[in-house]
């Protein structure tokens, strides 16, 4: 066997937001090897903010993904109201809060029901899982429309909603127009119940992890749009200082960067850190179905995921409930905003993940300069750590079953290559 | 027949924005009263918007050479020809049609037709259509206009 080698390369891997390929190359019977690369054309928003006014970037963020729109704007609004000193109004924050359950729904659902599940059912895509598992496919775009329908609401349209402003929203709604949202929710979250169930089921490979989870953590509430960032091997710090203990950095092979902590190195953020970090602020609901489809506090087996994202789907359809049931109309819909020089940062959990955001402000409020740094970049090398430990004892298999499996383990990570915006910058040298 | 017009696309994407200014200009000059017009801003929600007894006509950008070519297509059509439907979703919308099929085919339109406007790859925000994919927003409204008199 001296000296064999063996590259499984997926050009093209499917059921992932964005465009990416894979390489795993082994020697000798040991991973030399793993890339996960990303080439989706740069897209410049951040250079595209600078030189904007402030109360442009929820909306030019917001349309960085299609995916998830609301986590965009929710940091950015976050970052440049934390910056501004600008307090808002208590049900502002929790319309906010619903509409980002209207986004986990939307995104977790699709991820769940029509991207990963089919990996584990042995399906190449959900139109062919759809002729067996027809149920299961209708309940999940049940349960999707109704987060379609909170961001529709909320956000003004679906998809890139416009609603949000730093300091509130728009427009507000009535009370009477949360009723039917709520009944389709109380139906959603019974079908979002039957959707753990059902995700519990499969089949998981035997295969954990020891990572270091990164998430917001709240005293109160599962986090969704504030909190201080915090890791379970001790950093606890808040968004402000994310640039002294996170660093970017240009890998040879991606035209994207990958982030690592100072200190540590390769780090996990998305639904396994959230929970892991946060089991018990979940809804009573949410906890009996978690402890109902076997996961513990901590959960390491990235497989798992589907299961975990299942679990915030009913935790999203839950919180949702709760905060319109409390809803009272506040008394404006925004509160008064005033430019002036400022350093602003926020950090949300978006559904992948950690969404981090910084703006400098001049004294008009013209962004002099932003950062964003998504979760899939913060995964990156922690997808390359996965597959290179995951793919080491599966040598014996096939070709084509090492294959599939190598992408299933992707896709555990619901990676949003649109969303990776920072890019390498070409540099032109002229002679 | 009644017919819903279903418009897709991202509108920040620049020409990828085609469909949303095609229904604009439709909905500018208006449409005959059966004519439903409809923004899906998201493919997996086609599963939905397909659930009808109207006739469908989804308006949507699709890459294709030479750029600002309106193509009238039904869905088995779009590999045949050499188009890809462009899709910055999870979800395709050939594979949201062929959902709709396999979840809900005795509740689907008896009738889809695509009209395509190719457009290159976009890579970048931009808010404004490109000159030659403007150009085509017109015959492509015409062409959804003719499809929805039958």
């Amino acid at each position: 066997m001296s000296g064999e080698r063996r590259t499984i390369k997926v050009d093209y891997l499917a059921r992932v937001e964005g465009e990416g390929g894979l390489l795993v190359k082994v020697r000798d019977g040991r991973v030399v090897e793993t890339r996960l690369d990303i080439f989706e054309p740069p897209r410049f928003f951040e250079a595209f903010l600078r030189g904007r006014a402030f109360t442009e970037a929820p909306d030019i963020t917001a349309r960085i993904c299609g995916i998830c729109p609301v986590a965009y704007q929710m940091s950015a609004v976050q970052a440049l109201e934390a910056g501004l000193g600008i307090a808002i109004d208590p049900q502002v924050r929790a319309l906010r809060r619903l509409l980002y359950c209207g986004e986990w729904i939307e995104s977790h659902v699709l991820h769940v029901t029509m991207l990963h599940a089919p990996d584990f059912l042995g399906y190449p895509d959900a139109v062919r899982m759809a002729a067996d598992h027809r149920d299961a496919v209708l309940r999940g775009l049940a349960v999707k429309k109704a987060g379609n329908a909170i961001v529709a609401l909320l956000g003004g349209r679906e998809i890139h909603p416009v609603n949000v402003r730093v300091g509130g929203f728009y427009r507000t709604p009535t009370p009477a127009e949360l009723v039917p949202l709520a009944e389709q929710l109380r139906a959603a979250r019974d079908q979002a119940y039957e959707m753990v169930r059902w995700v519990a089921g499969f089949e998981f490979p035997d295969f954990e992890r020891d990572y270091e989870f990164v998430a917001l953590v709240h005293p109160d509430e599962y986090p969704l749009a504030e909190g201080r960032i915090v890791s379970s091997r001790g950093l606890d710090a808040p968004a402000r200082d994310y640039d002294r203990h996170f660093v970017e950095e240009h890998v040879p092979h991606s035209n994207a960067l990958q982030a690592r902590l100072r200190e540590r190195g390769a780090y996990l953020c998305g639904p396994l850190a959230r929970y892991a970090l946060n089991a018990e602020r979940l809804s009573p609901l949410a906890r009996a179905a978690a402890r109902e489809a076997g996961l513990g506090d901590v959960c390491r087996n990235p497989f798992r995921s589907i299961v975990v994202r299942a679990v915030e789907v009913l935790w999203a359809c839950d919180e949702a409930l709760r905060v319109i049931e409390a809803y009272e109309p506040p008394a404006r819909p925004a509160a008064p905003v005033e430019p002036r020089a400022a350093s602003c940062y926020g950090a949300t959990e978006a559904p992948r993940g950690l969404l981090y955001h910084y703006y400098r402000l001049d004294a008009d409020g013209v962004v002099l300069d932003a950062k964003i740094v998504p979760p899939t970049s913060q995964n990156q090398r922690m997808v390359e750590e996965d597959l290179a430990a995951f793919v080491g004892p599966r040598l014996t298999l096939p070709n084509d079953r090492l294959t599939a499996q190598c992408e299933q383990a992707v896709r555990n990570y619901d990676p949003c290559i649109s969303c990776a915006t920072h890019f390498l910058t070409v540099k032109v040298e002229e002679a | 027949m009644a017919t819903r017009v279903i418009a897709m696309g991202q509108a920040a994407a620049g020409d990828d924005g085609v469909g949303f200014a095609v229904l604009d200009r439709l909905r500018h000059d208006g449409v005959a009263a059966d004519v439903e017009l409809v923004r899906a801003d998201e493919d997996a929600a086609l599963v939905d918007l397909l659930r009808t007894r109207q006739a469908v006509v989804i308006v949507d950008a699709v890459l294709g050479v030479p750029t600002g070519r309106v193509v009238d297509l039904q869905p088995d059509d779009l590999a045949a020809q050499g188009l890809t439907p462009v899709s910055t979703h999870g979800l395709g919308v050939v594979q949201a049609i062929a959902l709709a099929h396999a979840v809900a085919a005795d509740e689907i339109t008896p009738t889809i037709r695509i009209v395509g406007i190719t457009i290159e790859r976009p890579d970048r925000y931009a808010q404004v259509l490109s000159p030659a994919v403007a150009a085509a927003v017109a015959p492509a409204a015409a062409r959804v206009r003719a499809l929805c008199a039958g």
